[in-house]
């Protein structure tokens, strides 16, 4: 690659005291090209990235500089996104031309979600379904913000399979819901409709649109709008995704129309990961891709998709045959869609706003206890886990900083220290400090 | 416990060389030039297979000369590449080459359903079979004409009409999409070319990128109709390539 601005060298940009040093260039796109940097005489090595615009970019989005400089007054929503920290031009001294934006490095551990689609990931349903759960509440807080975002795909989303945390990068055409002047549109095959055809901007209800696709490809490993009908496409160019994603769009597991559904050769991912979910969740889809499809305003809120996740994560229940994580509702006992033994009613954990499956890996959270409580998966309270030499027995975890007390079922008081885990097979009741934990045995 | 083995379906992308193996291709060096231009930008043509879970890239090449022949017949997936020398000598059967194509263009052997291939000719010189009925031949076929079809002339000797016929008249519309044939007149810039053909057209080709509205439109606007495929920008360092290009120096 040739890069724009000189590896191992120090360079003077306006805007900064101290002079920037490129370490390497870590790949370039359509736009520009981006590199780790440091900044001189930071001692603690603070780890930055340099995206640097090429001229044709500048050329072509001239309110590029502007937008910049707000979303940089206006902060991240929240930490997952790699958002402008500060706008770089180059000094009068330096050979650099153009601009550029510092942001933070991404971490090592965290991959491209384009690996995840191709099936080259090991990652857990929980971490998928925990990754979905914060890119859903990442452009929560950034539509509350009266932002959006205006180009998600799966290109500017990096998962990391160990946690299913996320980031979320290029952050540059994010500007004002409504007021936008910027020129990108989005990317085929995640654009809303009415943006594909011309009929509209890209906006927090098209927003809306494309984070239901990018969900949707993350939970199925598909595509929403690939089945019988694109069987019909030889060639998949772009008038062929015009039509499939646009004029004649149809979603393949709409409820009135069955024309699109999955071919069970080609698409097969659909058929085996679509019946692992919960119908709640299901019906989000249905509703983004159904009535949503051509009324921006029908399209599920991105409120109602982090309650959905944070509902099926709650009720993730390990099959005893098979040991693969399943979701069934609750009121509904089903079987595994794995290898079709019925499931047996779980133990569960009653809380004061919800009832979590006693799974090993299932977490309490706050909005677990508190109705005013926003939800969130990001510091748990509690946490269910297995016996480190037993895995039959299955624990609670107290994950807060207080310690809690207990009623053994012989109606014995125990005192569960933070970090301690107690054996619940023995529980009936937990005083935790966030409220009243109750064991329901089925 | 692990999210069950299944992946996006995708579908075959068609990437055809076809190499020019004249005898005046031996000429300062310009073989050798190709030959490493297209092994150097295996590793980039794998990684941009790779990203797009939507495509399966396999490629192909023809060489010409006194006849045209496969030299890599087989559909190979660009992972599994190994990039053996062409070797120059002979005349410029370039129409020949159109037409063995063409053979493999239609259906079948060319799969039922696919994204569009993307041939790229590269040529020093004037046909000197019956390019006309080769190129008329190849566009017969509905997966030549929803084609990539690029041409790169190796030096100032190149006919760039026959490689403008191969492309397709050029657009009226002002663009930066190169639909006329790309001069590459050293090795660095053949390098450049190849490796942008190889990675940046094979990614529009197979997942579509980020759109933008072009400048001064005031309304929301749809991508441009017309091209089947837009193409990508050239890269950065490159003149248009419809400039004049300097001294041959190979």
């Amino acid at each position: 690659m040739n890069w724009l601005l000189p590896e191992g060298e120090s360079l003077l940009f306006d805007g900064i005291d101290q002079p920037l040093r490129i370490l390497r260039g870590l790949g370039g796109g359509t736009q520009g090209q981006v590199f780790a940097v440091e900044l001189a005489g930071s001692s603690r090595g603070e780890a930055l990235a340099l995206k640097w615009y090429l001229p044709n970019c500048i050329r072509r989005d001239p309110q590029l500089r502007a937008r910049l400089n707000q979303s940089i007054r206006l902060g991240a929503p929240n930490s997952d996104f790699l958002w402008p920290l500060a706008l770089l031009e180059p000094a009068a001294s330096s050979p650099a031309s153009g601009f550029g934006y510092l942001m933070p490095l991404r971490p090592e551990g965290f991959v491209g979600a384009h690996l995840h689609a191709g099936g080259e990931l090991e990652i857990s349903l929980q971490n998928v379904l925990k990754a979905c759960f914060h890119l859903a509440d990442g452009f929560h807080q950034l539509h509350l913000k009266g932002l959006c975002y205006k180009d998600i795909s799966l290109g500017n989303l990096f998962l990391e399979p160990a946690s299913g945390r996320i980031l979320i990068c290029d952050n540059d055409n994010v500007d004002i819901d409504g007021q936008g002047q910027g020129s990108v549109l989005g990317t085929p095959g995640f654009m809303a409709p009415e943006v594909l055809l011309g009929q509209a901007k890209p906006s927090a209800s098209s927003d809306l649109f494309s984070l239901a696709v990018l969900l949707f490809r993350l939970l199925t490993r598909h595509d929403p709008f690939r089945g019988q009908l694109e069987l019909a496409i030889r060639c998949l160019d772009e008038p062929a995704r015009r039509r499939l994603y646009g004029e004649e769009a149809l979603f393949i597991f709409d409820p009135l129309d069955s024309r699109n559904r999955p071919d069970p050769m080609e698409h097969a991912a659909a058929l085996i990961t679509w019946p692992i979910y919960p119908a709640a969740l299901q019906g989000l889809f249905e509703q983004s891709f159904g009535p949503g499809l051509r009324q921006p305003q029908q399209r599920s809120l991105t409120g109602q998709w982090t309650q959905a996740m944070g509902r099926c994560l709650d009720q993730r229940q390990l099959c005893p045959h098979c040991g693969q994580e399943t979701f069934p509702d609750a009121r509904a006992p089903r079987s595994c869609w794995n290898c079709g033994h019925a499931l047996p009613a779980p133990l569960r954990l009653q809380l004061p706003q919800a009832q979590v499956v006693a799974a090993a890996g299932n977490e309490l959270h706050p909005h677990h206890f508190d109705a005013l409580a926003v939800p969130s998966i990001e510091t748990p309270l509690g946490r269910l886990v297995a016996h480190p030499s037993d895995p039959s027995l299955l624990g609670l975890q107290n994950l807060s900083e207080s310690s809690w007390q207990g009623v053994l079922i012989s109606g014995a008081a125990v005192t569960l220290e933070p970090g301690k885990t107690c054996n619940l097979s023995a529980l009936q009741q937990l005083h935790s400090s966030a409220g009243p934990i109750q064991v329901l045995r089925p | 416990m692990a999210f069950p083995n299944v992946r996006l379906s995708n579908r075959p992308l068609h990437f055809i060389y076809l190499c020019d193996c004249s005898g005046s291709m031996a000429a300062q060096g310009k073989m050798q030039a190709l030959n490493q231009a297209i092994r150097q930008s295996l590793p980039g043509m794998a990684e941009v297979a790779r990203q797009n879970p939507e495509a399966r890239v396999l490629v192909r090449a023809v060489r010409f000369a006194d006849k045209a022949e496969w030299h890599l017949g087989e559909p190979t997936p660009v992972q599994q590449l190994q990039w053996r020398d062409l070797e120059a000598g002979g005349i410029t059967a370039m129409g020949d080459a159109l037409d063995l194509v063409a053979g493999a263009l239609q259906s079948p052997p060319m799969e039922e359903r696919a994204l569009p291939p993307v041939l790229v000719l590269i040529s020093d010189g004037q046909p000197t079979d019956d390019f006309d009925a080769g190129l008329a031949n190849l566009m017969r076929l509905p997966w030549a004409q929803k084609a990539v079809r690029l041409a790169i002339a190796m030096g100032h000797d190149a006919d760039l009409e026959v490689l403008q016929q191969f492309i397709g008249p050029e657009p009226s519309g002002a663009g930066k999409s190169p639909r006329r044939p790309l001069q590459a007149s050293n090795a660095t810039t053949l390098a450049q070319y190849i490796q942008w053909a190889s990675t940046a057209v094979v990614g529009a080709a197979s997942m579509p990128a980020s759109r933008v509205s072009p400048v001064g439109e005031a309304s929301g606007a749809a991508p441009a109709p017309g091209s089947n495929i837009p193409l990508p920008d050239l890269p950065p360092t490159l003149l248009d390539p419809s400039d004049d290009v300097g001294p041959l120096v190979w």
